[in-house]
């Protein structure tokens, strides 16, 4: 199967790293033999049709943009070649979106999933922002256009979230979800209360290690959240609703004194995304600490309420480079399997 | 003699062609023959006819007029250097004019609605034949010559609505033919009919696909019963070798039929089979000539009673840009089906394949297909068929070529394999794939890619080809 992968981060990286790995045992055990033709960055592209080779995916993990993009490789670098114009001209099953997540209009992803659409490719995406603001509009254009989308790298990262809720209870019926679904936002939210730090501190400390972006409103703010939540509702509930129809309260005001009131009650307070009733709504809530969902650190958990099984919850890790690289694995393992139907 | 003369896009490139070309035509007219002239477009017009549509049908407005203004300046120049008098000069410049003036009308039309069907795509490429035949057309004219211009629909070639790859209703188009140009062609007007379009029967433009200008000839020979279809060329003939491969190539000075048709993987310098059809049936001859050496007569392709029996090996091609797949599967052994799935899948995926090979162990199927597809081809093929028990792999290899030995002869001739594959194995190449069909016309078989020369060369020596 090959493979356009449109951005080089971190995810980028991890996903070439993933198809790199084992590749013989993914043909050997899927039937399965990914190959990457194309790498789109910012600034360039490289492209080799027949799949550019593990030993040469490793050589342009090694370049750094912009002194040294991978544009500038000599065997296959095509510097300032457009994304579009790589998902237009470079014959491939899928496309991988990895680019950085925009939440005001969704480019350049969005733009770079309709041109795969319209080309005839598959979409396997990572990026949260074409999804929370046009994820029913999406999905119509890539039944319309007779290809896949998938995304579960978007919610959960490599615990799969989604897939759980689609697959493993189907026929049940899911009457509603609670999770805490975003990493930074529970880390600031279990550091405070543990080492007796205000939101600020731990906020700053949370940057300092890593865990928190330099702009940390799209986490702090419950965007993040809301986005995984909006993806949920129209994936698993089939709800058409975007990104303006969650009602969204950020974990800002949350103070020290708070925490501490619902510790004395045995409970404590988590950024908790949620649908219920048909109403999408994320908010810090208090509950009981030994609630399975109450998870520390930067776990992610969510519990999906169903009609027969009743509560089942799902602890992860919900980011990470390699984690959401083994969802997009995941992803194309699962288009592979769709796809080998159609084409016999 | 009656003769159909076919000038194809070199020979009618530049205004000084076009009068070499003329006086050709008009020097075998006076020597009391009939001559049909059919004409393609000057040399890369048909291709930037097609990207400029398909440019056109993506609303892209700015090109048409540079692309047309080209076009109008190649074939003015052609005109001005074709065309002395100055009266057919400026007789051919204003249908030039007025041909290209629909051109930019057309160009226009299909930028607006944003689509080129194949209808559409066949009327803007007919431009290209219909602003060459008139500047041969006034050339002719210049020397003298008595001469009548038809575009393939004037002249009555009626084929059906299959855009892009119509096929002639061949009965009814001899019919037409007859009738409209017949009468003009006996009393020795020359009539240049432009090559590749033709029209539906309402009138529709069409074009022939493969084959092109050449199967308009041979369709106008077979209808005006010509004694032989001449198709001048920039080569002088058919070729034992690709005299780049091998210098001491010989000209081919006679082939049969289905030699000819054998042999159209040379590409552009031979015919494709297509166009043979409608002179095999009426054992019209078509020799291949170069003019840019007149002189020589060129190759002769006839019916197989009159080529005079030679060596078992007439010739030996190296086909490159090719790639092998090979599919592997112990499971494949004794299923029925196997072969059947991997072609239904390709062929569902619109994947050519050139030439197939499998043993009688039945656990291998190797194909040769063109190297730009191969990357789709591999994709599919592992898509559909891998993890499910019956292919356990899919591979490649890019760097290989095909060598094509052909020869009537070599049909029950005892000992040729032997002699070519011993040849292949003293150059110290190792031979990759091998196939022949039962018709034993043609043994095919891939070496790596350079190697090809080198075995081409060999098999040439041996069967003593530049000797003939």
């Amino acid at each position: 199967m090959r493979i356009i992968l449109v951005g080089y981060g971190v995810v980028g990286k991890g996903v070439t790293t993933i198809i790199a790995r084992r590749y013989l045992e993914k043909v050997k055990d899927y039937g399965f033999s990914p190959k990457i033709v194309a790498i789109a960055d910012i600034d360039g592209a490289v492209i080799n049709p027949r799949g550019l080779s593990p030993e040469k995916l490793e050589e342009l993990k090694q370049r750094r943009a912009p002194t040294n993009p991978i544009s500038a490789d000599p065997d296959f670098g095509h510097p300032g070649m457009s994304a579009l114009d790589v998902i237009e001209s470079v014959e491939a099953e899928v496309v991988v979106e990895v680019t950085p997540v925009n939440i005001k209009n969704a480019e350049p992803a969005l733009s770079h999933i309709t041109k795969a659409f319209k080309t005839g490719k598959h979409v396997v995406t990572t990026n949260k922002g074409p999804l929370a603001l046009a994820m029913p509009a999406l999905t119509e254009l890539a039944e319309y256009n007779n290809v896949y989308l998938r995304f579960s790298g978007t919610v959960g990262g490599g615990t799969p979230m989604l897939e759980f809720a689609k697959r493993c209870l189907a026929g049940d019926k899911i009457l509603g979800i609670r999770g805490i679904l975003n990493g930074t936002t529970n880390y600031i939210l279990t550091e405070m209360p543990q080492n007796r730090v205000t939101f600020q501190e731990a906020l700053t400390n949370a940057q300092k290690l890593g865990y928190a972006e330099r702009e940390p409103s799209m986490d702090i703010d419950g965007f993040d959240t809301a986005c995984k939540v909006v993806i949920l509702a129209n994936w698993v509930m089939n709800q058409k609703i975007t990104l303006r129809d969650v009602d969204r309260t950020g974990i800002r005001d949350v103070s020290l004194q708070e925490l501490d009131e619902a510790a004395k009650k045995g409970n404590t307070i988590k950024l908790i995304g949620s649908i219920e009733n048909g109403k999408a709504t994320v908010k810090p809530m208090e509950i009981p600490k030994n609630n399975p969902l109450c998870v520390s650190g930067v776990l992610n958990a969510i519990t999906f309420f169903t009609e027969y099984a009743g509560e089942e919850t799902l602890i992860g890790r919900g980011a990470g480079s390699m984690e959401t690289a083994s969802a997009v694995l995941r992803d194309l393992l699962d288009i592979r399997h769709k796809l080998a139907n159609r084409l016999t | 003699m009656k003769t159909v003369m076919k000038f194809g896009g070199t020979s009618v490139a530049t205004g000084e062609n076009i009068r070499h070309v003329a006086r050709l035509v008009t020097q075998h007219a006076k020597e009391d023959c009939r001559v049909a002239v059919v004409v393609s477009a000057l040399a890369g017009v048909t291709n930037s006819l097609f990207e400029i549509a398909c440019q056109a049908k993506k609303s892209d407005t700015k090109h048409i007029e540079t692309v047309t203004q080209e076009l109008r300046q190649k074939h003015l120049e052609a005109i001005s250097t074709a065309i002395k008098s100055e009266s057919i000069q400026k007789e051919v410049t204003e249908i030039t004019e007025k041909t290209i003036c629909e051109l930019e009308k057309v160009l226009t039309g299909v930028c607006y609605v944003g689509e080129l069907t194949p209808k559409s795509k066949d009327y803007v490429v007919s431009f290209g034949e219909r602003l060459s035949a008139p500047i041969v057309w006034g050339a002719i004219k210049d020397y003298e010559g008595e001469t009548q211009c038809f575009t393939g629909k004037e002249a009555g070639i009626v084929t059906d609505s299959n855009f892009g790859e119509a096929e002639p209703l061949m009965n009814y188009t001899t019919h037409l033919i007859r009738e409209r140009i017949g009468p003009l062609f006996e009393k020795g007007v020359i009539p240049v009919v432009t090559g590749f379009i033709a029209a539906n029967q309402d009138g529709i433009v069409t074009t022939v696909g493969r084959g092109g200008s050449d199967y308009t000839a041979t369709i106008l020979g077979a209808a005006l019963e010509v004694d032989e279809v001449w198709i001048w060329t920039d080569v002088d003939g058919i070729m034992t070798a690709d005299p780049k491969v091998i210098p001491s190539a010989k000209m081919l000075p006679e082939l049969s039929y289905q030699e000819a048709a054998e042999m159209a993987i040379f590409g552009a310098k031979a015919m494709h089979p297509r166009a043979l059809k409608p002179i095999i049936e009426a054992k019209i001859p078509v020799r291949i000539r170069s003019t840019l050496h007149p002189e020589n007569p060129g190759t002769i392709i006839t019916d197989a009673q009159s080529v005079k029996s030679t060596g078992a090996v007439k010739a030996v091609a190296l086909i490159k840009d090719v790639a092998m797949v090979n599919v592997n599967g112990a499971n494949m052994v004794g299923a029925p089906g196997s072969y059947a799935k991997v072609f239904e899948v390709l062929g569902k995926n619109n994947i050519n394949i050139m030439m197939v090979s499998t043993a009688v162990s039945e656990a291998n199927i190797s194909m040769v297909i063109r190297r730009n597809i191969v990357g789709r081809a591999l994709s599919t093929l592992e898509i559909a068929l891998l993890g499910r028990g019956l292919v356990s792999e899919v591979t490649s290899e890019d760097d290989v070529a095909v060598v094509a030995v052909m020869g009537a002869n070599m049909k029950g001739t005892l000992g040729i394999a032997s002699k070519i594959f011993a040849t292949v194995a003293n150059a110290g190449i190792n031979v990759r794939m091998i196939a022949q069909g039962s018709s034993e016309l043609n043994i095919s078989f891939v070496v790596k890619e350079k190697d090809g020369a080198a075995v081409v060369k060999a098999i040439h020596e041996e069967f003593k080809l530049d000797k003939i």
